[in-house]
């Protein structure tokens, strides 16, 4: 029985790591721009089967559209009118920096098929790009509109996402190596390094936000604009650059999420929903504003799956789904929407 | 950038207004003209959507069969192909036969890739009296014949190869097995089918457990597997479910044997499982174990042929179960067309025709395809036996055939 018990846990937690790397970006994406973002899952997708491709030593195909989406943004930007010669040559050249890098990062990984952290850079690099692609084709044009629109509109975006990864990838299943093969025996129960890498890597990166947000000035920018938007602006703070920066940290993540849990079930085009929906459930719990409630939120959400597949298998995902219900009435009796503050 | 668009557009908008004026004076069609008769067939496949995986190796037979038949001139009739994709999406497989029965005047359609798209278009064909060779697996789609009179199929029944299994399974002396599934229409399917073979009580069922195929973990399932003292674990699921449903009964600590269903018999189920499905036994078609079967068995040349034929435009060892699932229903449709005109069918008149196909279809005796030794009847519109499926154990990344 305790056997049952830690695999069970060992399993739960496994994919609360999953979830909770997907329950930071919708957070990070919704206190900045107010996109509840169905679409998050996508990025997990991209990220899971960019990985797998410039891993198999294939020229992603996603670096070289968002290096074309960059470029096309970057042109727009020079041609703007008000700008000084100055400032275009400024941004002609971290236009081109961070194309190259995408070009790159996509190419050496092209180039030395196998390297398993040049895959992991490639498809982080273009995923994060893509993601701020996204914000400034999506979201920029309608910013300041009200939630719902916001709303539909990553509705939109998901098909599209959806689509593109079908097109470009196919419908096949592809199998991708872990980091690193086999697993330890902790007690009874058989862990694989993957699931501890993942474990690992979702905990570094959620300390990387942390202090990312809390010591650096972009950081505090960034955490300006979720508090009071039209403050930071009077303060000097681009608010659309923080858009697209937490896209950008949003798409990462999720990414990361992706190409870490791919060697676990197969990196295919269907695989992100779910695993978004399943992040939404856990930010539901801090009302998508709070990290740290959050954080227990995807714990909660995974053990749950983890017992409810063992004990109703056929219910399982009701069972998660359903958590939402009592999570909203938690949430309004602890804290009336009127008292938000924003 | 824009002027390109442009001109698509224009492109765009003459070639339909020539396809429009082609339909509607069909008799300038040059098709007409021709001196020989011709079959047409009309293949509606999923080649994209959710079940594309199985769609595009239909596809691709598809092709290989126009390529290979279309260009004949020594037989007494021509053959046209004609190809759509149905997306996956039943609505479209519905629209698309109407427009194959009323725009193509197809004699034949092949549709669809999966159950839900041939249960759709049945109402259809049987309306237009025009056969229809389906290449989804539920058994559900043929029966009862009586009612489905002019729907046949090409896949094996589940309910065959469960039975096979179940007769290896007791020969291996196992008494309790338990299902492990996918909880979709095609789990649902296995699981019903599992129940009926197993109503004989000599083989008992003793546990369920579902996922779905987007789920990221099967440990608690594969658990509760475990604990459930069984003889045998039969998993019915495609890949890569099927292989994660597998790994995480081996990473549990399960040792007995694992069987799978016909979901698991093509190739990516190895190639995403690797050493970890290693001992697997898996239900399969004859076109997996083709090069290891009796040498007098009758399917051999047919499928020997066929892989070779198909490798050789797509690949050294591509050739899978669902290619040959078109395969035969394009075949299946050439020697119904034959036979119908040898008995004396009225070529001219379409819809007579059409009636003279389903009527030979009826008639085809100990037709070896690669699916297995068709025998049609008015009241069996499979046809198949047990000598379609075989069982196999996934040895050194290979289906090898278990001899009985």
């Amino acid at each position: 029985m305790l056997d049952t018990l830690l695999f069970l846990v060992a399993d739960g937690v496994t994919n609360g790591a999953v979830y909770g790397l997907l329950a930071l970006s919708l957070i990070v994406i919704y206190t900045v721009t107010r996109v509840v973002n169905i679409a998050q899952g996508e990025y997990v997708t991209l990220g899971a089967l960019s990985f797998a491709s410039a891993l198999s030593g294939a020229f992603s195909v996603l670096s070289a559209i968002v290096a074309a989406g960059l470029a096309a943004f970057a042109l727009r930007d020079v041609a703007e009118r008000r700008l000084t010669g100055a400032m275009r040559i400024r941004i002609v050249l971290s236009r081109a920096l961070w194309i190259l890098i995408v070009l790159a990062t996509a190419w050496l990984a092209n180039l030395l098929p196998g390297s398993y952290w040049l895959a992991v850079l490639a498809s982080l690099v273009a995923t994060a790009s893509l993601g701020t692609l996204i914000y400034r084709l999506t979201v920029e044009p309608v910013s300041g509109a009200s939630p719902i629109v916001l709303l539909i509109v990553s509705v939109g975006v998901y098909m599209v996402l959806h689509g593109t990864a079908v097109v470009i990838w196919g419908a096949e299943p592809r199998s991708v190596p872990p980091v690193v093969e086999g697993g330890v025996e902790l007690g009874p129960v058989f862990v694989t390094y993957q699931s501890l890498f993942i474990c690992a890597s979702s905990l570094v990166a959620m300390i990387a936000l942390y202090l990312f947000s809390e010591r650096t000035l972009t950081g505090q920018a960034l955490q300006a604009t979720a508090v009071n938007r039209t403050g930071a602006q009077l303060c000097g703070i681009p608010v659309g650059v923080a858009g697209q920066l937490s896209f950008a940290i949003g798409a990462g993540f999720s990414a990361l999420s992706g190409l870490l849990l791919a060697p676990l079930i197969t990196a295919n085009y269907d695989m992100g929903l779910p695993i978004g929906l399943k992040g939404f459930v856990a930010a539901a719990l801090g009302g998508i504003v709070e990290y740290p409630t959050a954080m227990v939120g995807v714990l909660l959400v995974g053990l749950t799956e983890s017992f409810s597949a063992f004990q109703v298998s056929a219910y399982r995902d009701v069972v998660v789904y359903l958590m939402v219900i009592p999570i909203l009435l938690w949430r309004n009796a602890v804290r009336p929407p009127e008292t938000h503050g924003h | 950038m824009r002027t390109t668009t442009k001109r698509g557009f224009i492109a765009l908008g003459v070639s339909t207004l020539l396809a429009a004026a082609s339909i509607a004076f069909p008799g300038s069609s040059p098709a007409v003209a021709q001196d020989k008769p011709e079959l047409r067939i009309a293949a509606i496949i999923a080649v994209t959507g959710p079940a594309s995986a199985l769609g595009a190796p239909e596809r691709n037979a598809v092709e290989l069969f126009d390529k290979t038949w279309s260009s004949r001139t020594d037989l007494p009739f021509k053959i046209k192909v004609i190809s759509y994709d149905d997306g996956s999406d039943p609505t479209k497989s519905v629209s698309l036969t109407r427009k194959a029965i009323e725009e193509d005047k197809a004699h034949v359609v092949v549709c669809c890739t999966t159950t839900p798209g041939s249960m759709a278009i049945i109402d259809t064909v049987s309306a237009a009296k025009i056969t229809m060779i389906s290449m989804a697996s539920s058994a559900t789609i043929v029966e009862p014949a009586s009612a489905r009179p002019f729907t046949f199929k090409t896949p094996t029944s589940d309910k065959l190869k469960l039975q096979r299994t179940l007769d290896y399974m007791k020969r291996q002396g196992i008494k309790k097995i338990g299902f492990f599934g996918l909880e979709d229409a095609y789990g649902e399917g296995g699981l019903k089918e599992l129940q009926n073979v197993t109503k004989d009580g000599a083989i008992e069922l003793v546990a369920t457990e579902r996922f779905a195929r987007q789920d990221t973990n099967f440990t608690p399932q594969a658990l509760r597997l475990k604990q459930a003292g069984l003889d045998a674990v039969y998993v019915h699921a495609i890949p890569p479910s099927a292989d994660l449903a597998h790994e995480a009964l081996k990473r549990v600590g399960y040792t007995g044997p694992i069987y799978h269903g016909a979901g698991s018999s093509i190739n990516a189920f190895v190639d995403i499982g690797k050493a970890n499905v290693e001992g697997a036994i898996v239900g399969v078609g004859a076109l997996n174990v083709y090069d290891q079967i009796k040498k007098d068995n009758p399917l051999r040349p047919v499928l020997a042929k066929f892989a070779e034929l198909y490798d050789s435009t797509y690949g050294k060892g591509k050739v899978d179960l669902f290619a040959g699932q078109s395969w035969d229903a394009m075949m299946l449709a050439v020697d119904a067309y034959q036979r119908a005109t040898a008995s004396g069918a009225k070529v001219d008149d379409l819809a007579a025709t059409r009636v003279a196909i389903k009527d030979a279809m009826e008639r085809t005796k100990e037709w070896p395809g690669v699916n297995g030794v068709f025998n049609l009847t008015q009241t069996d519109h499979l046809g198949l036996d047990k000598r379609s499926t075989f069982l196999s154990q996934i040895k050194g990344g290979k289906f090898v055939l278990i001899e009985e």
